[in-house]
């Protein structure tokens, strides 16, 4: 009897321990850019903290650029690993990563109220099979950045359309006869930005990559119009350097900066070089949402980009993980984040905000944000690398001119076709 | 007799003993993840893990042999290692001889010839990546202020001019390496072999060929081989110089294995893509070993 006593004495004691453990030390890993994202984490995991004392958060620094922190995540997330617990996803991926069953869905977690505040080409990406398996935390896009100087120059309007960015071209280049001095730069190497880019396009021409019944529609006589028109840019208007077919964006960025270009459409974040004292463009530029075709003007042209929290499907800390998604996700943080780090907040109702009014900059991208097309990531689900690489594949052989541009995009139109029903 | 055949038999054993021990570990390091890959690339492999490994057969190897783009990272990594490795070899002979005379500020020259090899090839494609760069690189700045080109060349985003821009900055990394290992072997040549060559009455270009070259086979293969496997299997170079590009123009195959398996997330059809670049360096280093000890 007296060595039962003992033993039940044990077993309490080391269950209680055990048990405490369970309900006051979670330790959650937290995956996020360091820069991307950095400055605006910290605070956000304080105020979590304070709110949540049984809760830690560990910071987990990934980098920024997107290829490099995936490959950390397959590689972690192949081998089924429960860290880390919650993690920024491109809003490219949460289709693959949902179909590998990577990641948990947490839509049920949120109420249709506060669901119907994020940015819905957003949520439209992270829904798949009609779940959602993430929410948004910050956006951003392609933006098309223009010389303010030139434009007055030459008494030119701020271009709306593709036909007034090819005339206006033509008209500053012939004007300013400088062998250095481009039209049009942008990010055509085979990168995941071209297939951006050729989205912007052919969506500002009133195409789309799928039809309303699911078929994919990438070599519609739109589609194949607007590509056209980008081939045209480069050897036909002659408004775009042939160097194009190897800039990224911060190529684009560079020469622009040099004040090298007339126009240019690439991500948001380069707005702050663009705009630093040592710049050679400072105060002679603007930007404006991307042009569409003149018969299309309510076309959406705006490629988005930007990240989403994501719970690990894997995790131990599920309700934990949530909670911080919220907390991250919140009107606060949000707001927060767009007031002191410029990161544009991926709920729409932050931008009415009082203490957002003077941010024009951010006013100005959320505006351009409205007009957003996403990439067909949640749609083409775990064939969206192959479905991407494709697509730049076929841009890149009709830019090259070894395919014309019917071929490339028929090419590619069955290929996809093949993808997407194995 | 009896006791010879003993000893003999003895020694083997001891020296079985001896050898033993680093063949189970090469066994375990080299042979594992050979045979596993081997077993990959006949299976099909759930991602979540929510499926067992299923046998599959030639699958993946027949998705290749029709496979446009696996061809071409094919022919891409041999073009690459066929022309830059004779280029590296008489440029690492040529330097190696140099480096084996002596002259003054020869500690500073070997130092100045080994400095691009010691510095690491992702760093290196970066820094030619932006010499090579069309608007701003230095190469066509130099290029159209000396009159020796008239427009800007465009060195990584044309097909042809970007494969040659990989095998120059291949060519300028690794020539030292292969000098070094050519400097090697040219001083075990024991010095009096020239001293009777030149008693003989040959000329230089004599020596060379009558003695320093039959003497540096060995240094050469073990250069050949060395420098023909890094080829074979080059990835950081495309990776930061080109990514590949344009178009698949400088995609080597380990470049279209690692998209493959970390972006396109088959790593089964990835390994069968390594198996197979594995036979090609195993036949590559035996057609070596063959042709150039058959000749001693």
């Amino acid at each position: 009897m007296k060595f039962l006593k003992k033993r039940i004495i044990a077993v309490t004691a080391v269950s209680t321990i055990l048990l405490s453990n369970a309900v006051f030390a979670e330790d959650l890993v937290l995956s996020i850019g360091s820069r991307g994202y950095g400055a605006a984490v910290g605070p956000a995991l304080e105020s979590f903290e304070a709110a949540n004392p049984d809760i830690k958060v560990e910071w987990l620094k990934v980098s920024d650029v997107p290829s490099e922190s995936r490959k950390l995540y397959v590689t972690s997330l192949m081998a089924r690993s429960a860290t880390p617990d919650v993690f920024s996803v491109d809003v490219i991926w949460p289709g693959e990563f949902a179909q590998r069953r990577w990641i948990a869905p947490i839509g049920e977690d949120f109420t249709e109220e506060e669901l119907a505040q994020f940015n819905p080409s957003f949520m439209e990406a992270a829904t798949v099979d009609g779940k959602i398996y993430g929410v948004p935390l910050y956006v951003d896009g392609t933006q098309f950045f223009y010389r303010s100087d030139l434009l007055e120059k030459y008494d030119l309007p701020v271009p709306k359309t593709w036909e007034e960015v090819i005339a206006s071209s033509r008209t500053i280049l012939d004007g300013e006869n400088n062998p250095d001095l481009s039209g049009f730069v942008s990010m055509w190497a085979k990168i995941e930005g071209l297939f951006m880019n050729w989205l912007s396009f052919t969506y500002s021409n009133g195409a789309t990559f799928f039809d309303e019944n699911g078929n994919v529609t990438v070599n519609s006589p739109e589609a194949i119009e607007a590509t056209q028109t980008m081939v045209d840019m480069l050897y036909k208007h002659k408004i775009v350097p042939e160097s194009i077919l190897n800039m990224r964006p911060d190529d684009a960025r560079t020469l622009f900066q040099q004040g090298r270009a007339v126009f240019m459409m690439v991500q948001d974040f380069v707005y702050a070089p663009l705009s630093a004292d040592d710049s050679p463009v400072k105060g002679k530029f603007d930007f404006t949402r991307n042009p569409y075709f003149a018969a299309h003007p309510d076309a959406p042209a705006t490629a988005m980009g930007g990240f989403l929290l994501a719970v690990n499907a894997n995790s131990e800390h599920r309700d934990a993980a949530v909670k911080l998604v919220k907390h991250m996700t919140s009107y606060e943080s949000q707001l927060a984040a767009a007031v002191n780090e410029s990161k544009s907040p991926g709920l729409m109702n932050v931008y009415d905000d009082a203490s957002m009014q003077d941010n024009q900059v951010l006013q100005k991208f959320g505006k351009a944000y409205a007009a957003g097309v996403v990439r067909p990531s949640a749609g083409t689900g775990s064939a969206y690398p192959k479905v991407s690489d494709a697509m730049q594949v076929a841009i890149t052989s009709a830019l090259h001119q070894s395919k014309t541009v019917e071929e490339a995009l028929n090419d590619a139109q069955a290929t996809i076709e093949k993808l997407l029903d194995q | 007799m009896i006791t010879l055949n003993t000893l003999e038999r003895r020694t083997q054993f001891v020296g079985l003993g001896f050898v033993t021990p680093t063949f189970l570990i090469i066994a375990l390091i080299l042979i594992y993840p050979v045979v596993q890959s081997i077993i990959l690339s006949v299976g099909q492999s759930s991602v979540d893990g929510f499926e067992p490994y299923q046998f599959v057969g030639l699958k993946h190897y027949a998705a290749l042999m029709v496979d446009d783009r696996f061809w071409r990272s094919l022919s891409v990594t041999l073009i690459f290692t066929a022309i830059s490795i004779p280029l590296e070899l008489i440029l690492g002979v040529g330097l190696a001889l140099l480096m084996n005379e002596t002259f003054r500020g020869k500690g500073l020259a070997r130092l100045a010839v080994l400095f691009p090899w010691a510095l690491p090839t992702a760093l290196n494609a970066l820094i030619w990546r932006w010499m090579y760069n069309a608007d701003y690189g230095l190469f066509n700045a130099v290029g159209l202020e000396s009159g020796l080109i008239s427009e800007p060349m465009n060195w990584l985003g044309d097909e042809t001019l970007a494969m040659a821009s990989m095998v120059i900055v291949s060519v300028w990394k690794t020539s030292s390496f292969m000098a070094l290992i050519i400097l090697a072997g040219l001083q075990s040549i024991p010095r009096d072999l020239y001293e009777a060559g030149r008693m003989d009455g040959m000329s230089r270009w004599q020596e060379f060929r009558e003695i320093t070259l039959p003497l540096l086979k060995g240094s050469i293969m073990v250069a050949l081989i060395i420098r023909s496997m890094d080829a074979l299997r080059t990835f950081e170079l495309p990776f930061s110089l080109t990514d590949g590009g344009p178009d698949s123009a400088t995609e080597t195959l380990s470049l279209y294995a690692y998209k493959v398996i970390f972006e396109f997330v088959e790593f089964n059809a990835g390994a069968a893509i390594v198996v197979v670049q594995f036979a090609v360096i195993f036949a590559l280093s035996l057609l070596y070993i063959l042709t150039l000890r058959g000749k001693d």
